[in-house]
């Protein structure tokens, strides 16, 4: 065995070219899929920390109830079980956030634009404004005047609106009737525009008397987890500890179908034949439901690219065959002597089946390196690109992860084939006869 | 009873249609211990028998002996096995494994049997032999950076490794000059003399053979002549 191995070792080195470039063929094959691999896993992360940003949090609650008209309107009312839960979890909740929200048209002068506006409870996410970049005015007045409210900078311009100057609001309330309010502009704000993230923020208490709801009510509940891998049984826990004993069970992970202003909207809310119930109803939903449709795409550019991966060793195994066959040639009268000296047939088909092991390792190993150094070198340029394609980059750069399942799976795929691909030329090589093997001139 | 004994042996090539008649029907009977050589011109059936002595090859017919055990009908397996206990092999071309260094190519029989002496007798065996043939300052070189007859002591050393009953040499001067050849075959001798290891090897040169004391000359396939020596000659002194 360690003779074998031996000897299979030093073959490799002693046709330096030929090996390098069978080597160097693998290599590729395999710094194709590696890139692939690493790039596609890289956006994946990307677009859910992107998304979970976009959204604010990884797990989402809204609530729904039948007003006495007949209406179906989406909010959360103060609920025991509801905070019984939060704190029972908390361990594993990093933050949340309980927002009301509208996208109001609002008014300064002669123009106009719609909006999205958050109604925030300042003191309960006090890292919001930290987090905030202010591009003028100060943050913490929104503490101090109710109507108070922050601005991106761009709607500022648009509106040619001032720190210290009061906008107009207009909106539907949650069953449907016209309002207006007024709000003071009390800083403006570095937009996050690239992330389709465009938020103004106001008190949630204002905000509420003007979507016709009690202060203390709210529309959604954020939740950023602290474990991103425990996400679905977290949002489980939720569902099971929300679930009103009138519900059925069988919408056990609900379809995320429309979105609108960032928000999920379940589709069956719109849908006539449901029969009003009482008191409200919730609905937990998490980024990983939001990831699948990415993860489909995802999933099938991997296959793409699996099967240019095994394009190209298939074509590499062709080579291989024929530098084997070579081989065996070459070396007739090395074999016929280690047969004369006792080495079995099986022992000399395993010089070459090592061989061809450790040129596909080789390979792969070169083509892993040369991953990596393609991957540092590009993962550190900053791309400028358009603010559409920002959403695949993590501040512009590309994010490479590939795991080691991929990578420990594509070389025993490369090892396999490599193996395949020598197994004919060393059984033949193992066959000779060592008489003949031994009089041959070459 | 000889250590290798051949009965009635022939030998029948056919090549294509044609059979070619390389040695018909031979007999002869070599002792432990004998330095013995087949002679014989081109083409008489010296490598052929060789061959059959070396389990390389099967005879048309007649019975091959070797250390008792006749070779007929063992399947691959057991005759590599039978090679690699009893026998030693040196080659006209001296047939180095190239990717191995003066040591391990010495080393390479004894690391393909099941059971191998331990590390440190294994090591100290080895460098007697490299010491035995010359070549202690060469431990390390591949065979790429020796002469014909360095590489062909490496060669001899290579044969002994297993401590072979039999060890066999086809032409093994033929591609050295004759001084370096007289050399060899002296080299050969003088393991002969001090392990008693029984060598048969096969020459066209009659200089070389008159070192052997069992000489079989052959001619077109058949013995035309076998002679022992009681006195051995060529001892060296
Ligand atoms: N594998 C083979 N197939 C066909 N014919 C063979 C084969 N090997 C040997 N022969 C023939 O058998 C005869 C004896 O050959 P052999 O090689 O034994 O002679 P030799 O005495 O060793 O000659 P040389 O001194 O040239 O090496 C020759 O006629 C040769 O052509
Ligand atoms: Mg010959």
């Amino acid at each position: 065995m360690f003779l074998t191995m031996k000897v299979a070792f030093r073959n490799i080195s002693r046709q330096k070219k030929r090996s390098f470039l069978l080597a160097g063929a693998i290599a590729f094959g395999m710094l194709v899929i590696t890139l692939m691999n690493a790039l596609t896993g890289g956006v994946v992360g990307t677009i859910r920390d992107n998304f979970s940003h976009a959204l604010g949090g990884h797990v989402f609650i809204t609530g729904q109830e039948w007003t006495d008209a007949g209406q179906m309107i989406m909010k959360i009312r103060p609920d025991e079980n509801l905070d019984r839960l939060l704190e029972e979890n908390a361990t594993q909740i990093e933050a949340f956030t309980r927002r009301s929200q509208a996208m109001p048209t609002m008014i300064f002068g002669s123009k106009q634009t719609m909006q999205m506006l958050y109604g925030v409870d300042f003191t309960e996410e006090d890292k919001l404004l930290d987090s905030l970049v202010v591009t003028q005015g100060r943050l913490a007045d929104v503490l101090v005047e109710e109507n108070a409210v922050i601005l991106p900078q761009p709607v500022g311009e648009r509106l040619g609106v001032q720190v210290g100057e009061t906008i107009l609001i207009r909106l539907e309330t949650l069953t449907g009737q016209q309002n207006v309010g007024e709000l003071k502009v009390v800083a403006f704000i570095e937009d996050q525009e690239e992330l389709g993230l465009s938020a103004a923020f106001t008190s949630r208490s204002y905000l509420n008397t003007l979507l016709g709801m009690d202060q203390h009510e709210y529309q959604i509940l954020n939740m950023f987890v602290t474990d991103l891998s425990l996400v679905d049984s977290f949002a489980r826990i939720f569902r099971e500890g929300l679930r009103t004993p009138d519900e059925g069970e069988e919408e056990a992970e609900p379809q995320v179908a429309v979105m609108v202003a960032g928000v999920p909207l379940d589709p069956l809310a719109e849908a006539e034949e449901i029969t009003p119930w009482e008191g409200t109803r919730y609905r937990v939903m998490h980024i990983n439901q939001i990831m699948e449709a990415v993860e489909l795409v995802v999933g099938v550019l991997n296959r793409v690219g699996l099967v240019i991966f095994l394009i190209l060793l298939v074509v590499t195994m062709v080579g291989i065959t024929n530098t084997f066959r070579m081989m065996m040639i070459e070396r007739t009268k090395e074999i016929g002597t280690m047969r004369a000296f006792g080495m079995h047939q099986k022992q000399v088909k395993n010089i070459f089946l090592w061989e061809a092991t450790f040129l596909g390792l080789l390979g792969c190993v070169g083509g892993l390196v040369l991953a990596g150094v393609i991957s540092l070198i590009v993962g550190n340029i900053t791309f400028d690109a358009d603010p559409s394609l920002q959403f695949f980059l993590n501040q512009g750069q590309v994010v490479f992860d590939v795991s080691l399942a991929s990578v420990i799976g594509n070389t025993a795929i490369v090892v396999l084939i490599s193996l395949l691909a020598a197994y004919w030329p060393a059984r033949a090589a193992a066959r000779m006869s060592p008489m003949k093997a031994l009089s041959s001139h070459t | 009873m000889g250590i290798v004994e051949l009965h009635n042996v022939r030998k029948v090539y056919t090549l294509g249609k044609a059979e070619v008649h390389a040695v018909r029907g031979v007999t002869f009977s070599i002792e432990k211990g004998d330095f013995a050589s087949i002679v014989g011109p081109s083409g008489s059936g010296k490598s052929t028998i060789l061959n059959l002595i070396g389990c390389i090859d099967q005879p048309t017919d007649g019975v091959v002996s070797i250390n008792g055990t006749v070779t007929q009908g063992l399947n691959d397996k057991a005759l590599t096995r039978l090679r690699h206990e009893t026998l030693g092999f040196i080659f006209q071309s001296f047939n180095l494994i190239p990717v191995l260094n003066v040591y391990e190519n010495i080393e390479f029989p004894l690391l393909l049997g099941k059971d191998r002496p331990g590390k440190k007798e294994m090591r100290e065996w080895i460098e007697f032999l490299v010491e035995a043939v010359g070549l202690a300052d060469h431990m390390h070189h591949k065979s790429n950076e020796l002469s014909g007859g360095q590489r062909q002591r490496v060669a001899i050393a290579r044969a002994l490794a297993t401590k072979p009953q039999i060890v066999l040499a086809d032409e093994p001067t033929a591609n050295l000059d004759s001084k370096t050849g007289q050399s060899i075959i002296e080299l050969m001798k003088k393991m002969n003399a001090e392990l008693n290891t029984t060598f048969i090897f096969s020459t066209h040169d009659t200089t070389i053979m008159d070192i052997a004391d069992h000489v079989i000359q052959l001619l077109d396939g058949l013995i035309v002549e076998d002679t022992k020596k009681s006195a051995k000659v060529g001892s060296l002194s």
